[in-house]
């Protein structure tokens, strides 16, 4: 299951103003927290980030939403996060604090297509670019297409799976559907 | 007695330091009277370090300074159409005759002289830019949209150093002018300044240690600008100057931080200045300039 959380409806109810940027820490951790609060009300496997409605994201904000939120979903219950409705302006600000922390996260842009955005490793980026959109693979079937050793792919899946950025399951490794 | 502070003529980052000179010992121990009769031109990084001083002295508790406002009859409307005697008028004495300022005519000023104390200010500065400044900035400098938004985030950044680091409030200007001198070409400006405690004390206590004697406020400046340090514990402080620094390397930006004694510099092939400037007359809490020059039509 999938839930959906419209950044600008969050900023709108944080800050009581009908404000479309985001920008300084109090307002990214006001932020947040609601999506936190939503968060821990629901189920859902994967929580879907859309920014449309966010005309200006600082790297004050990319930073308190984004990387803290990743931080602190990984040390709780561990749940896939993709973002959506991001410009390139906003791309770079959070590229930047999740490379800062070490953090990635999977961004969909250009009608869908899958964006690493942070910092994996060089391998773990390329056996990410070389997966299918939809559907499961093997680390065989793409160590084949990469020309890898089968080892050299798997811990490279297994590196993106750690961070949550692809989804495994007895074997097989899924992209993260948002549709 | 009176301590009489000229302002200089071309009053810019460069001329800042005549300006600052003049005061001598922090804060003044004698009544101050800022001359700016002789005014021809000021740029809003010296617009707001007028201020900036007028509220150290305040916050000082030092006699309320004095200022003659400038005989030019262009400059007075310049300087009161940016919204500077509005705020003059609470710090200073003013003397001579001000314009009411006028908002009619197409302008070149992306924000006028503006308070920033808390973090809601940032709010309404950037609101404010996103608004206004895209329009201008493609016009005048060539800058796309994309640009024009990491503008505005350089903008939300330098005000939230004030609010975060200053432990007093600042002022904000924003500017596209021609910069004859050292460019020939227009440009937009961001002056960001404040009459805090400066960098040097806000890193301090958990950076001093590092540098052991060359701590200061050069020491200072190198370790935000060039190394990203922060005085907060939380590691993922101190991104938002390495944010700017990006923007400026692409858009062949300079970023300029005075504070204290000393100031440093990103400094672009079009600007002649030096890197870092040290054992300057001493001043109150940080002055930041972000110079964005019209792109090149080859790089547009």
């Amino acid at each position: 299951m999938i839930e959906t959380i419209r950044i600008g409806r969050m900023l709108r109810e944080a800050t009581s103003s009908p404000y479309r940027n985001l920008v300084t820490r109090p307002t990214g951790v006001a932020v947040r927290n609601r999506i936190e609060d939503a968060l821990s009300r629901s189920d859902c496997l994967t929580a879907l980030l859309d920014f449309s409605d966010i005309e200006l994201l600082d790297f004050s904000c990319a930073d308190e939403i984004v990387a803290k939120l990743l931080l602190t979903q990984a040390s709780q219950r561990r749940r896939f996060m993709v973002l959506r409705g991001l410009r390139d302006d906003q791309h770079e600000a959070i590229e930047q604090v999740l490379r800062h922390h070490r953090l990635a996260v999977v961004a969909m842009v250009h009608g869908d297509e899958p964006l690493l955005l942070g910092w994996v490793s060089p391998d773990a980026r390329q056996a990410f670019a070389c997966m299918p959109r939809t559907g499961p693979s093997t680390p065989s079937d793409l160590a084949r297409a990469l020309g890898w050793p089968e080892p050299r792919m798997r811990a490279a899946l297994d590196a993106l799976a750690l961070l949550l950025l692809i989804r495994p399951e007895d074997g097989w490794y899924h992209p993260l559907l948002v549709a | 007695m009176t301590r009489v502070i000229e302002v200089p003529t071309h009053f810019d980052d460069r001329s800042f330091e005549q300006f600052a000179a003049g005061f001598g010992n922090w804060p003044p121990d004698e009544r101050v009277l800022v001359d700016a009769r002789g005014a021809q031109w000021a740029s809003p990084y010296g617009l707001i370090g007028m201020l900036t001083a007028g509220q150290a002295i305040a916050e000082a508790k030092g006699e309320r300074p004095l200022l003659t406002v400038p005989t030019a009859d262009e400059v007075k409307r310049y300087w009161a159409r940016i919204g500077f005697f509005r705020h003059a008028a609470e710090l200073f004495e003013l003397h001579g005759r001000v314009p009411k300022a006028s908002a009619s005519g197409p302008s070149d000023v992306l924000l006028d002289v503006t308070p920033v104390r808390a973090m809601e200010d940032v709010h309404q500065v950037v609101e404010k830019i996103t608004e206004t400044a895209s329009k201008i900035l493609h016009r005048e400098l060539g800058l796309e949209r994309n640009a024009t938004m990491r503008f505005s985030m350089a903008l939300s950044e330098s005000c939230q150093n004030i609010v975060e680091h200053a432990g007093t409030g600042g002022w904000v200007a924003v500017q596209v002018y021609t910069f004859r001198r050292r460019l020939g070409r227009r440009v937009a400006v961001i002056a960001v300044s404040d009459g805090g405690v400066g960098f040097r004390r806000s890193l301090e206590s958990t950076h001093a240690k590092r540098f052991g004697e060359r701590w200061g406020d050069g020491a200072a400046l190198e370790a935000a600008l060039l190394q990203g340090v922060s005085r907060f514990r939380d590691p993922g402080r101190g991104q938002g100057f390495a944010g700017i620094k990006g923007f400026l390397d692409r858009w062949k930006g300079k970023i300029s931080i005075r504070s204290g004694t000393a100031r440093l510099s990103i400094v672009p092939a079009w600007d002649d200045d030096v890197p870092l400037a040290d054992h300057l007359a001493f001043f109150p809490g940080a002055q930041v300039q972000i110079t964005i020059p019209a792109q090149a039509a080859e790089a547009r």
